[in-house]
């Protein structure tokens, strides 16, 4: 479903994706984890072209995000079009950047008509907050709200950044909940997380990162329990 | 000394002060600051009562004397188009500045620093004297042949003038307000608008105003009133707004005081009501920060 082959990355001079393959499948849930600064939130903002690769390239069930193949070359697409190819490419955010001027609801209307988006809504247990600004929301309620638009555009894929990093720890279950939900419900999900235990309990595949490159990957079991890379076991050393 | 070693003597011999009743600090050197402006105020409105010199009489015979009104009139237009237009304008400029293509961004650039530069009264004489520069103004191809052609004097009159003069001057001062307002925009606020997909334009008009006005309006009101008052600089063109009309009148019966107080009066009455229009525009685009 999403195809990763090759990505480069630079920020000025620092390289922050250093050549990075990976596949998803549908249906699949990867999780990426990695030390801050690893480049685990660039790759995922370079799925849905939020950054632009310097090299390399990525498809979405077999569609080429951000470019257009034309002879040789590739041709930069208009941002009408990567506008369009957004809607398959769900994405949340660690901030969750509700719009603060519209209530809950109207949140997700943006991108859904008004009938949809409270069946969103429902999906994530917030129907009786339609009404609710996200200013009167706890932060759980709001990252929900925010997954229930980044679900409003039908997408093919869901993409998670660090979304429960920004919440205090007693709000983290209620939004992990919702994305157990939709890993059940066979959503193709890649998600960048710190929570090691949902990555066990839920991932089909974890990806380590560090430095701009994939370490390894593999089951929960190979990855968290049996790591081969010393840097993986340094790693989880410092979080388990 | 003494004082710590009443404390003591306190937290040893009774721990529990949460049934002592709690005496507020005093500031007395505020109510002698109240004192002394009350004074000054009675003195003052002692004085516009008492002093004939304000000649309050004179005030209530033209305060709603047809002429003012009409150039109250006058006034209100002036400020109206000036302010739709240069606000108009102003977006546009904005957009421009904010522009990734480096040469619309320097237009835009431009356009605030030559405005801002030249003075309101000098750019309203230019315009007022734009006939003497190009007597004949016309539409066609660029050095090319013309399809209309107009007299410049007839084209643009006075008031016409004024208006053009004051757009012009609103719209950089504008520009910069709405720039303003757009980057205290949360960057987060774009960058999820563009990942749900939301059509440029939308995203303008549905995300990132909304949220702008809100540090838009206190900036934008301040201009809009200045603006208000500003269109007296008009005076030097002869058209009769209220501070031109007021100067007609003292100048044929020389009650200078009296009808200065006439615009004054006029000017605060509509500056108040702006003044209130605004407090609700503002409650309304802070709908969100509800609690």
């Amino acid at each position: 479903m999403i195809e990763v082959l090759g990505v480069h990355k630079s920020f000025g001079s620092l390289e922050v994706l250093r050549g990075v393959s990976l596949n998803v499948a549908a249906g699949e849930v990867v999780v990426v984890l990695g030390p801050s600064g690893s480049g685990k939130s660039t790759l995922l903002r370079t799925i849905n072209h939020l950054e632009k690769v310097d090299r390399g390239f990525i498809t979405i069930d077999g569609a080429l995000i951000g470019y257009q193949r034309r002879g040789g070359k590739l041709h930069e697409l208009k941002e009408r079009e990567i506008l369009k190819q957004r809607k398959d490419i769900g994405f949340v955010f660690q901030n969750f950047n509700l719009f603060p001027h519209l209530t809950a609801l109207e949140n997700i209307a943006e991108v859904a008509d008004p009938v949809q988006a409270r069946h969103f809504l429902e999906r994530v247990g917030l129907v009786d907050k339609a009404d609710a600004y996200p200013r009167q929301l706890s932060g759980g309620q709001q990252q929900r709200v925010a997954i229930a638009r980044a679900l409003a555009t039908q997408p093919k894929v869901v993409l998670f950044d660090e979304p429960t990093s920004a919440l205090d720890p007693e709000l983290v279950g209620e939004v992990l909940d919702v994305l157990r939900d939709l890993a059940r419900s066979g959503t193709t999900m890649v998600v960048v997380t710190h929570e090691i235990g949902f990555a066990r309990e839920v991932a089909d595949r974890i990806v380590f990162m560090d430095d701009g490159v994939i370490v390894e990957e593999g089951t929960p079991d190979e990855v968290l329990d049996h790591p081969v890379h010393e840097r993986t076991r340094a790693f989880l050393s410092k979080v388990l | 000394m003494t004082s710590s070693g009443t404390l003591t003597l306190v937290s040893t011999k009774d721990d529990d002060l949460s049934s002592l009743p709690v005496v507020p600090a005093r500031h007395p050197w505020r109510w002698v600051g109240v004192a002394f402006v009350l004074v000054l105020a009675a003195q003052f409105v002692h004085g516009l009562v008492t002093n004939p010199a304000w000649d309050w009489p004179t005030f209530a015979r033209y305060f709603t004397a047809q002429s003012i009104l009409t150039a109250v009139g006058t006034t209100i237009v002036l400020t109206v188009l000036g302010t739709v237009l240069g606000f108009a304008l102003g977006i546009v400029v904005a957009v421009l500045r904010m522009s990734k293509s480096p040469f619309l961004s320097a237009v835009g650039w431009t356009y605030i620093w030559a405005f801002r530069s030249i003075p309101l009264i000098v750019q309203l004489l230019f315009w007022f004297n734009i006939s003497y520069l190009y007597q004949r103004l016309s539409l066609g191809i660029p050095f090319g042949p013309e399809f209309v052609s107009f007299e410049t004097i007839a084209l643009i009159s006075p008031m016409g003038a004024a208006v053009l003069g004051l757009a012009l001057h609103q719209a950089a001062y504008a520009a910069e307000i709405v720039r303003s307002g757009v980057i205290s925009v949360d960057r987060g606020q774009l960058e999820a608008a563009a990942a749900l997909g939301i059509p440029r334009f939308r995203q303008f008009r549905r995300i990132v105003l909304p949220q702008a006005m809100r540090s838009i309006l206190p900036n934008a009101a301040n201009e809009v009133i200045s603006l208000f008052k500003g269109t007296s600089v008009v005076s030097v063109m002869a058209i009769g707004e209220l501070f031109y009309q007021v100067q007609v009148i003292y100048g044929r019966n020389a009650r200078v005081v009296a009808l200065l107080m006439v615009a004054t009066v006029w000017y605060i009455i509509l500056t108040t009501l702006l003044s209130i229009g605004q407090h609700y525009v503002e409650r309304y685009f802070a709908r969100g920060d509800r609690r």
